[in-house]
């Protein structure tokens, strides 16, 4: 059925900087601001602003969150605390086929935070009530997307705006960890963290920012009045691409399982007792038949590999791509896909079907940069 | 923009459509001059495709049928082709775009025009839409 799109409720401010829009998973968002590779540079070399109102999120309230979670989600919860987010765990069937990647947040221990991917915004709703009845859990789920704004600021001069938009403390949180009920402009946001979706976060360069939708328009102008460049998501896509972080939908989904996409930072193996457990034991324990891995061309190829291309050794298909771009940083471009098991030659040499024309590509592991 | 040039604006962006070219139902405009006419991709379509990374264009002297397909596009997003209106010789491309493919972003009326082409007959203008008729399509499209 066709769906009406809905537009981020920052539209109109995205769009004072020139925000070329486009749609994604039913968003009307800013896709880029003229030019998503200096976007994109300027992600890794200064610092950007992005608009990811578009993520779906949930308040999730109940009594037992962590039992809960524990039982639903792919990773070990047991360290897992107030004032923290969990990083990307799976929520998985029965099948171990991923339903989704979503992130908690540990607000207190009767009220959780869940931000997850916008496509999936209905069905993992559903999935999480469906499964809090099967196993006798009251929860409640609010879905607060429309009504606050999500703003992620990432790169090395994150932290000079996050100053200048008079966050205190933001310098001591560590690596997803959130400051709640925290001052912004001088006025309170739901939230703070340090995180993203970029790389940055990775070398502490990222923050993001929840609040209501009126001051997130406030923050983003304030943000980029400190220094920060506007940002799409053409540029988001390029830069977690890099860093080989998954796509839900695109990358990974229910025609894969965990092992096969090698989503190490959303498993725990020594944990038990959660859905799709047995399943990924034993495929864990078996083996799996292909694998995700990166691929970089050479500089000068100019076609960017694509969803869907075919990946080959001496014409024979070992693999296939499931997304492409061009790294403005490595200057070349780059993509993602699977690979047989038998030819995963991580280091070595296949060609990459690109529109009839076969290209010489390396197979390599994760991030790119 | 001259005042005669028509600016759509719809909720998803704002685009301009020349007065003096004819227009293509798949977002090409074309130029007539004399016996030779020149393509581009309208400013709807890089809109639409996002920012230009790869152009690849035909060699001049090539020969080229109406309807096929004359040169692809590639955007961070997505590949497209632009086609040709006509049967006839390829004059001249524009190199300048495989060292700049964003001029198709930054002025697709101008520098970003892609190729010259020597019609075999002369064109029917009849089979094009006028400025007014394709900016009627975008808002259509959009709305």
């Amino acid at each position: 059925m066709l769906k009406t799109a809905r537009e981020t409720p920052l539209l109109e401010t995205l769009r004072k900087y020139g925000a070329s829009v486009g749609e994604f998973a039913g968003w009307i968002t800013a896709m880029d601001y003229g030019n998503p590779l200096e976007e994109h540079v300027a992600t890794r070399n200064s610092v950007t602003v992005f608009d990811v109102s578009h993520m779906g999120r949930y308040l999730i309230r109940g009594d037992n969150l962590f039992e809960f979670f524990q039982k639903l989600v792919s990773k070990d919860l047991s360290k897992f605390k107030e004032g923290r987010m969990s990083g990307p765990v799976l929520l998985l069937n029965e099948n171990a086929h991923i339903i989704d990647d979503v992130m908690l947040y540990y607000l207190s221990d009767t009220e959780w935070l869940a931000v997850v991917n916008a496509p999936n915004i209905e069905k993992d709703r559903a999935w999480m009530l469906k499964w809090a009845k099967e196993w006798g859990y009251n929860i409640t789920i609010k879905d607060i997307t429309l009504s606050t704004a999500l703003i992620a600021i990432q790169g090395p001069r994150a932290p000079e705006v996050i100053e200048k938009l008079g966050v205190k403390e933001a310098e001591s949180l560590s690596i997803l960890e959130f400051l709640r009920r925290t001052s912004v402009l001088g006025e309170e946001a739901i939230l703070v963290s340090r995180s993203g979706w970029t790389g940055e976060e990775v070398r502490s360069h990222g923050y993001e920012i929840m609040t209501t939708v009126e001051h997130g328009k406030r923050v983003f102008e304030a943000a980029v009045k400190a220094g920060a460049k506007p940002a799409g998501l053409i540029a988001r896509d390029s830069l977690r691409l890099e860093m080989g972080y998954p796509l839900i939908g695109v990358d990974i989904g229910d025609d894969v399982n965990p092992i096969e996409a090698r989503y190490w930072m959303a498993l725990s193996l020594k944990k038990r007792g959660f859905l799709g457990e047995e399943v990924l034991r034993r495929i864990y324990r078996e083996g799996v038949s292909k694998f995700r891995v990166a691929f970089k061309l050479k500089k000068g190829v100019r076609r960017i590999p694509r969803h869907g291309n075919n990946v080959l050794i001496d014409g024979k298909v070992v693999g296939y791509v499931t997304s492409g771009a061009y790294s403005p940083v490595l200057g070349r471009s780059i993509g993602m896909g699977y690979i047989e098991a038998t030819h995963s030659y991580i280091g070595f040499k296949v060609t990459i079907d690109i529109r009839g024309k076969t290209y010489e590509a390396k197979i390599l592991d994760f991030p790119l940069i | 923009m001259s005042a005669e040039d028509i600016l759509v604006k719809t909720k998803l962006g704002e685009y301009l459509v020349k007065k003096g070219l004819l227009y293509t139902e798949s977002d090409e405009w074309i130029k007539v001059q004399d016996d030779a006419i020149t393509l581009g991709i309208t400013d709807y379509a890089q809109k639409k495709l996002k920012y230009v990374v790869n152009v690849e264009l035909p060699e001049p002297g090539a020969s080229v049928k109406a309807g096929e397909p004359i040169v692809t596009l590639e955007s961070v997003k997505s590949v497209a082709d632009a086609y040709s209106p006509c049967s006839g010789e390829v004059l001249e491309v524009n190199e300048e775009l495989y060292d700049a493919p964003d001029l198709i972003n930054k002025d697709p009326y101008g520098a970003g025009w892609l190729v010259k082409i020597k019609p075999a007959e002369p064109l029917d203008e009849s089979k094009f839409l006028s400025p007014e008729a394709y900016a009627e399509k975008i808002r259509a499209k959009e709305e």
